[in-house]
Formats: structure tokens, C-alpha cells, sequence
């Protein structure tokens, strides 16, 4: 099946260029007449993830695959990772340092929103080892 | 007047063909890729313009301008009514603009309405909506002013999936021509026919609007009637009109009949500018965003769920909002610098009453027939999209061509080159990255054809 693959890198504590990422695949998307619904989602979810890379990992990767009939979004980074997933899945929990809640982000609301969002997610982190998020959005039809 | 895609929607802008020097810089600038050179003239894709004017601002050789109604039924027997924009008192520094309205009826106009009534309608109904709507949760956040048409359009034809958070009450301007028309029509006694609407307004993008883009566009369809006047258009003799009776003894303005008839109020002028919505609409959560390139960032920002904390976006996508319109006749600083004095010399503040409001509110006065997702399938279009294997092909074309964006083929950039190559509106030859290294379509079809033949 043919795949659109596209890849960025994003930088720690760039808040300059973050959602950049987000926004080519979005726009990439738009291009082939994807459901708004469904562009809408992985906008979202793409932004969410970027923030936590520009926050949290370190410098990290932000990939997409496009195909037919699913969009599927990988991010990477070897960042300190996650002691406790369950718990970072929460909704209003948040490691993040007060400088950036004072910019208005760290709400806690990331990874649950990426989880509400997308069709699929996997998250996989060791503290010290970086985290792993895929997420998958299928297309309707 | 150009078609380039055959398409039948009337167009915003004229290109004088004779006059154009074939530069592109209006095809650099255009912001939804409507516009190419071709045979050194430039064209214009109509179903594709959203009127912002950036083209005729940018045209170094005038050939760009804004298709205005004429100005024909003065001198005819039919009641003519000038809506005016509050930007067009800013255009006459230190004059009165009262005596701005006096010099249009001078000009032959029947009466002339000032439209900053119907903003502080707007104002009130907004912020009741938002109350209403913030305790049960409903709406999509943040609201999109409807205000500036541009816009509405620039969100149909890029964020089609922000329509939903365009804000649904009818803009001023509907809200006028509907209400004028619907009281004269009642006073004389007479048709629809009988009374013609003139908008006198600094937008090529009001300009002879499809009548079902406006119902759609929170506008009513009484707009039918109205033709639209640049500032530019009738500046040269309203000046003359405003000097002679200005050297002459000012005659009294007359006592004003109907309570729209009364001038303007500071706040109307503060209207003109950006931030002026934002500020008289009172609310806590709002924020106000002018120019063509900051709106397109704040709308890619609202596709990606921020600023939902937010209850009100003001979108205008001039400079210093309506004042740097495309049709004013003075600068905008020295524009804003007359708007903000007169406000002051005017003073601001709220002359309706709510309850009477309200009641408006509650009859659904405010809302328009359809709502703004309507306007998807109307008039506006999106940019053609393209298949899987089609997109695949783009992206190889722009790696074979490895150019500079430069523009000489008369399309924007690369990309925008090859979809135009993909769509069959242009030729390899018209680069000048292919042509040297003389690639061929069969060339670059060899090229990038997908594995799987479907043909």
C-alpha cells in the first residue's frame, strides 16, 4: 500500500517553532481531502505531542505515515522518559516546570488529550531511555 | 476580467490586461494561490479569491483594481440610501461626521445612515450569545468574529474545519441593510425596487457579493439590492461637497428622523481599527488579530486546539484593521490618527437600550437564515485537492525540478508548479529549472508514475 512518509525534528524548548511539525501535516492532509473530522483529531493530537517533545523530551523526532486508510504518528525522544505512565495518562497531571505553566501550558492534559483523540495510542517509556508514542487514526470509508 | 477555471462566480478584482507588465509579484503575494502569470498576463482563478486586496495593493502598475458597483441611480427617481462605514469619517480629518453624511446628501444620496448603530447591536447580541452559550458549554471556543468578510472566505477555502466556530449572529452590515431597508420601505410606501442601498466601505471584498454567499454569510438576503462603493470611488467629490459648504455657512444638519439616522458615536469609530470590536464588546476573554499573515497564523493555531480558553477571536485582515482597507483614499496612520481624535471629540459609550435588545434577541432578529457551514457549498471554493498517487507525483516533481521558488514560470513556488503540471495548467517548458536540462512531460511521467500502472 502506498505510504506518504514525512518526518521532523523537534527541538527542546523551541516554544518559537513548536505546532510547525503539526501544522505541515495538517496541511498535508487537507491536501488529500481528508475528512475535516479526522484532520481536526491529528492536528490535535500532533500539537499535543510536539508540546511534550518541546517540554519534556528533549530534542525528538515527530514522524507521520499517510496511507489510504489510516494516519499513523510516531514520536521519539531520549528525553528522561516517564516513572509512571499510568499516572502521566491522567488528566491534570503534570511534571511540567512552573516556567512553562506560567506560559499556560502543563495543564496535565497532553497525553489524555492525544488519548481522546486518536483511534489508537501506544505509549511505551523507561526512565532514562526516552518514551515512544504511536498513535494511529483511521480513516472512514 | 479573467476566468482562468471557467468558473461562473463573480470576481472580487479586475485585472486590466493591457496595463499588466507580467512581474508576479500579485502572484507571490496572493495568500490562497489564485493567481498566475500567463503568456506575461497575469489571470486570476475567480473561485478561488477571497477579495482580500492584497494584489492591488502590491501592483506596481495598476492594473489591479476592485470591481465596484457603479454609481448610476443618483440622478434616477429611486430612493437612494448610502450605508456608510464609520472608516469613512477617518478619511476627513477634523470634519464632522455629521458633516461627512451632509456632504453624501449633497452628492445626491437620499439619506445616509451611519452604521455604528447596528455595531452596537451587534456588540450587545454578541455578548449575550456568549453568555448564554459559555453556561450550557455549547459552541466550539474561541468564536470567530464574522465581521470581516475576507475571512469568511479565507476559512472556507483553507480551514473549512473551523467553520463551525464563526460566530452566528449577522454581521453590522446585514443587520443595516436589512433593518434600512425594511423602514424605508414602510416610510415611502414603495418596493424593494424603488429603493437602492449603496455600501460606501473600504473593502474590494463587499464588492457585488453573490446574493446567496451573503444570506449564507449572516447576511440577509435584502443585501440583494445593495450595490457597494469603494471610499476611493466617491472621495474626489465628496471633498469638493464637504469644502463648499464648508466655506459657505454650514447648514444645520437636519434633525434626524429615524433613530438610525443619528451620527456616529466615538465607539463606531473605534470600529474602524483593529481592537475596536474586541473593546466594545466588553467580554474578558477576547483578543484581536489584524493583518492577512497573523490571521492565517492564528487560524493554522485554532485548527490545532489552542486558545479554546478564549471566547472571542476579532479577525480583520488589514493593517490596523478596516482603516488600511485596499479602497481608502489617505493614509491609514494619518487615518487612525484623525479616527482616534474624533473618537475622543465624540466620546464613547452605549446609546441603545438592552431590554428592547433582548427582545430582538429573543425574536431571532440576530440570526441568519442558514449558517456560515452552509457556505461550503456555495460560491467559495476549496482548492482542488488531489488523489494519493497525484500527491505522490507532486513531491517527486518538486525534487526534480530542485528550484529556488522563483516564480518565472508564473506560478507561486515549486510545488504550486507541479500541481499545476498535475492539473494540466502548465508545461515544463514555462521552467526554467526543466527547460535547460530539457525534461519533457514523458520525462517527468516516466519519472514519477506510481509502481502499480492503474492505466
Amino acid at each position: 500500500m502506498p505510504v506518504i512518509h514525512k518526518s521532523y525534528h523537534v527541538t527542546k524548548n523551541d516554544f518559537i517553532h513548536a505546532g510547525e511539525a503539526s501544522i505541515h501535516v495538517k496541511n498535508l492532509l487537507k491536501s488529500l481531502n481528508y475528512d475535516s473530522d479526522l484532520v481536526r483529531r491529528v492536528a490535535i493530537c500532533g500539537y499535543e505531542a510536539e508540546m511534550n517533545l518541546v517540554m519534556h523530551g528533549g530534542d525528538g523526532e515527530l514522524s507521520v505515515d499517510v496511507s489510504q486508510s489510516k494516519v499513523v504518528i510516531e514520536v521519539t525522544d531520549k528525553g528522561p522518559g516517564i516513572a509512571d505512565v499510568e499516572l502521566a495518562m491522567q488528566e491534570g497531571y503534570s511534571t511540567a516546570k512552573d516556567e512553562y505553566r506560567e506560559m499556560g501550558f502543563g495543564a496535565g492534559m497532553g497525553l489524555p488529550n492525544i488519548k481522546k483523540n486518536s483511534d489508537e495510542m501506544t505509549i511505551s517509556s523507561e526512565p532514562g531511555s526516552g518514551t515512544h508514542v504511536t498513535m494511529v487514526f483511521f480513516c472512514k470509508g | 476580467m479573467n476566468e482562468a477555471n471557467g468558473s461562473p462566480r463573480h470576481c472580487f478584482i479586475h485585472f486590466e490586461q493591457s496595463m499588466c507588465s507580467g512581474c508576479g509579484l500579485c502572484v507571490k503575494r496572493c495568500p490562497t494561490r489564485a493567481i498566475r502569470v500567463r503568456n506575461g498576463k497575469a489571470t486570476i482563478k475567480n473561485s478561488l479569491c477571497i477579495g482580500c486586496g492584497e494584489c492591488i495593493r502590491i501592483c506596481e502598475s495598476g492594473a489591479i483594481t476592485a470591481s465596484t458597483s457603479e454609481l448610476n441611480s443618483l440622478n434616477s427617481d429611486k430612493i437612494t440610501i448610502a450605508l456608510v462605514s464609520p472608516v469613512l469619517y477617518s478619511q476627513f480629518p477634523g470634519v464632522l461626521p455629521r458633516d461627512v453624511l451632509q456632504g453624501l446628501k449633497n452628492m445626491g444620496f437620499t439619506h445616509a445612515v451611519d452604521m455604528s448603530y447596528y455595531f452596537e447591536m451587534f456588540q450587545w447580541a454578541t455578548a449575550e450569545y456568549i453568555s448564554r452559550n459559555r453556561k450550557t458549554g455549547e459552541s466550539p471556543w474561541p468564536l470567530i468574529s464574522p465581521v470581516c468578510p475576507v475571512v469568511l472566505r479565507l476559512i472556507v477555502c483553507r480551514f473549512p474545519s473551523l467553520l463551525p466556530h464563526v460566530h452566528p449572529i449577522m454581521r453590522p452590515v446585514a443587520l443595516m441593510a436589512r433593518d434600512v431597508m425594511t423602514q424605508f420601505k414602510v416610510h415611502y410606501g414603495v418596493d424593494d425596487q424603488d429603493i437602492v442601498l449603496y455600501y460606501i466601505n473600504p473593502c474590494p471584498s463587499k464588492m457585488g457579493i453573490p446574493k446567496k454567499e451573503l444570506e449564507t454569510a449572516g447576511t440577509s438576503a435584502d443585501l440583494h439590492s445593495t450595490g457597494a462603493l469603494g471610499i476611493n470611488d466617491i472621495y474626489g467629490e465628496l471633498s469638493r461637497q464637504i469644502k463648499h459648504f464648508e466655506k459657505n455657512d454650514k447648514i444645520p444638519f437636519a434633525q434626524a428622523g429615524f433613530e438610525f439616522e443619528q451620527c456616529t458615536s466615538g465607539g463606531g469609530l473605534l470600529w474602524s481599527m483593529t481592537g475596536g470590536e474586541a473593546e466594545a464588546t466588553g467580554l474578558d476573554k477576547i483578543l484581536a488579530v489584524a493583518g492577512l499573515n497573523e490571521t492565517i497564523t492564528y487560524l493554522e493555531k485554532i485548527e490545532l486546539g489552542l486558545f479554546n480558553d478564549l471566547e472571542y477571536i476579532e479577525f480583520r485582515t488589514c493593517r490596523e484593521g478596516c482603516i488600511g482597507g485596499a479602497l481608502n483614499a489617505i493614509d491609514k496612520y494619518l487615518a487612525k490618527s484623525a479616527a482616534l481624535k474624533m473618537a475622543k471629540t465624540l466620546g464613547v459609550g452605549t446609546r441603545l437600550n438592552r431590554e428592547r435588545v433582548l427582545r430582538l434577541y429573543d425574536n431571532n432578529w440576530f440570526f441568519p437564515k442558514t449558517t456560515p457551514q452552509a457556505l461550503k457549498t456555495m460560491g467559495i471554493q476549496k482548492e482542488r485537492t488531489f488523489s494519493f498517487d497525484e500527491l505522490r507525483m507532486i513531491e517527486k516533481i518538486v525534487g526534480i525540478i530542485d528550484g529556488k521558488n522563483c516564480g518565472a514560470c508564473g506560478s507561486p513556488d515549486c510545488r504550486t508548479f507541479a500541481e499545476d503540471l498535475i492539473r494540466e495548467e502548465a508545461a515544463p517548458d514555462d521552467c526554467v529549472y526543466l527547460k535547460i536540462r530539457g525534461i519533457t512531460m514523458d520525462d517527468i511521467l516516466m519519472r514519477v508514475k506510481p509502481e502499480q500502472d492503474k492505466d
